[in-house]
């Protein structure tokens, strides 16, 4: 094995954890400030890669313009999802309102993925953008342009959440909430605008993931929970609470499933699972959990 | 309890157990039925021993069953009786829930959520992957005769089982630290609640209902693959139920799962596109709208105590 596919292997995992890590970041966001199990995010990424699937094949668009339209409006989803189906449990015991709002959330998840399966009955049933850019070749290392410029934007969006948590009023309450969500009330801060503003942002996160999903790979209506289970699993094994944990899981699992997928294709799906039991036998609270 | 607390659960033996010896055909639809009713309802009924009693939502409780289902599949396959291998599956999800009880039992809410359903795909994975031993993804199949009958009352036998049990843990020792535990753990343990111990004890009792449940499913199938025993829907399944019926009460699995098993047949026969769907606003609306589950609203509740069968809910 020459040096160039090992860099081709650990271009691609990083490529596929920055997707990953995005998606996941947008799940800490909603179980960080709201404690609820939002076993429906899966679903939004796969409803924004149909969108975006619709909207280039349909009527034609730019799928990278689109990356920047449809997201936006996910934010609305996210914030009215909270706010009709998330807000009315809000003064439930505490394992009660866990209870209740895992039902919720799986029953809409199901809700989702049935509407989708049944909307795409008749047609090709994994919607995939063939967007084709040519590679880069830089020495003797072949890059493929297309994902570079996917974890461009990843890159991109991380870095303007990073900002609007540090620099806004509504981004240092959204930490303040994930905190200490009494304190914060005490303080002033409008607890039950905040849940709703997680949401949208952590939906919109889902959405932009699922455009770029569907620009580069494919989305079909029944990748909803398999990848909310992912992401789960990339949020506790860097920690819950740390977003920087949730970034370095999604990495952890594209890596590793890239290079194990290589050897051996059938234990790559798996490593991810056997990493994170590894993980909590080792820290509990995830790499980077406090 | 008084004489009229068995009326209505004495009828339900009767039936249940008078139906195999109706000589019509009809019957046979009606048992097969009834057999997945068991399933799910002992699945869901174990689910609670820990969803509802100690209060940690298990979404990898279908786990335990894939593991009894492919040990009793395997040892079958080289000859061993159907007893030893069920006796062999319980050990092996007993085992196991011990072993896993360390570390997931340190994570607390959701987390200890999260960490469990993610089980479940690492074992749906690793079963396809043990080609050797489980046959992959092609599955694992057994030489079996016709079952129908003693899975029938088997399944109905361990839902009695565990129902009995629920009630018998609600009312001792361990039943007290368990609920101890889901008001309020630390306290608990700050007044001397060993709270690792009974948490490890109350997940390796309700691994032992699905281990045994998922033996006798691969005897009655005949064929089993991961897809199916470690499946998604299969895992939420059984908590949904539970939730639905009412969580922490012996009789709300059974009522949940009742209700949805036939809620769904319903829907299945009744309409040609979106049953998932359906299914999903249903259980939906009873998040939203039934926190404690049809076993706690006030016309079921009443309706409960007319017959003798309200229990005490704390």
């Amino acid at each position: 094995m020459d040096i160039q596919s090992v860099l081709q292997l650990v271009i691609n995992g990083i490529l596929g954890g920055g997707v990953y890590a995005l998606a996941a970041l947008g799940l800490a966001l909603i179980f960080g400030v709201s404690g609820v199990l939002n076993l429906a995010h899966g679903e939004f990424l796969m409803l924004c890669g149909f969108v975006t699937f619709l909207g280039y094949d349909r009527l034609g668009i730019n799928p990278f313009l689109l990356v920047f339209l449809i997201p936006p409006v996910f934010f609305a989803l996210g914030y009215g999802f909270e706010r009709i189906l998330i807000r009315p449990l809000a003064l439930r015991k505490e394992h009660v309102r866990l209870a209740s709002a895992t039902l919720v959330t799986l029953g809409a998840a199901l809700i989702f993925e049935d509407v989708a399966s049944f909307a795409s009955a008749g047609t090709e049933f994994d919607k995939s953008i063939g967007y084709f850019i040519g590679s880069l070749t830089v020495g003797s290392v072949v890059l493929p342009s297309l994902k570079l410029i996917i974890f461009g934007l990843v890159l991109l969006l991380m870095a303007q959440l990073a900002w609007f948590l540090k620099y806004t009023y509504v981004g240092l309450a959204v930490q303040a909430v994930t905190q200490n969500a009494r304190g914060a009330q005490l303080s002033g801060v409008n607890t039950a605008t905040i849940n709703g503003v997680a949401f949208g942002l952590g939906t919109f996160l889902a959405a932009a993931a699922g455009a770029l999903e569907v620009i580069h790979s494919s989305v079909s209506p029944l990748v909803g929970l398999p990848l909310t289970l992912k992401y789960l699993c990339i949020i506790v094994m860097g920690g819950l609470g740390s977003f920087a944990g949730v970034a370095l899981g999604g990495l952890i699992i594209g890596l590793s499933e890239s290079i194990v997928g290589y050897f051996t294709p059938a234990w790559g799906q798996t490593v991810a699972y056997l990493l994170l039991v590894g993980v909590l036998l080792v820290r509990p609270k995830g790499l980077l959990g406090r | 309890m008084r004489l009229r607390a068995f009326l209505l659960p004495g009828a339900v033996l009767l039936f249940v157990l008078g139906l195999p010896l109706v000589p019509f055909d009809a019957r046979v639809y009606v048992m097969q039925e009834l057999t997945l009713l068991f399933l799910y309802a002992g699945l869901a009924q174990s689910y609670d021993l820990v969803g509802g009693t100690l209060g940690y939502i298990n979404l990898g409780h279908i786990v335990f069953f894939g593991l009894g289902a492919y040990t009793v599949g395997i040892l079958f396959n080289v000859g061993v009786p159907l007893a030893a291998g069920l006796l062999a599956a319980i050990a092996v999800a007993a085992a196991f829930a011990a072993v896993v009880s360390i570390p997931f039992f340190r994570l607390r809410g959701a987390y200890f959520s999260l960490a469990t359903f993610a089980l479940v795909k690492l074992m749906e994975q690793i079963a396809n992957n043990l080609r050797g031993l489980t046959g992959g993804s092609s599955g694992l199949k057994i030489l079996a005769e016709n079952r129908v009958v003693p899975t029938y009352y088997a399944m109905f036998g361990l839902l009695i089982v565990a129902v009995v049990t629920t009630l018998a843990i609600n009312r001792s020792r361990l039943g007290l630290g368990m609920k101890s535990i889901r008001e309020d753990e630390a306290v608990a343990r700050d007044f001397g609640v060993p709270t690792m111990r009974i948490k490890a004890q109350a997940l390796m009792i309700s691994s032992a209902f699905p281990a045994v449940l998922g033996g006798l499913f691969v005897w009655y199938i005949n064929f089993i693959n991961p897809a199916e025993v470690f499946g998604l829907k299969m895992a939420l399944q059984p908590v949904a139920m539970a939730m639905l019926g009412g969580s922490g009460l012996a009789i709300g699995p059974l009522l949940g799962s009742t209700f949805l098993y036939g809620l769904e047949e319903f829907i299945w026969t009744r309409f040609e596109h979106l049953h998932g769907a359906m299914l999903g606003l249903i259980v939906v609306l009873v998040g939203l709208f039934m926190p404690g589950g049809l076993a706690r609203l006030r016309p079921v509740e009443r309706l409960l105590e007319r017959l003798g069968l309200k229990e005490d809910d704390q």
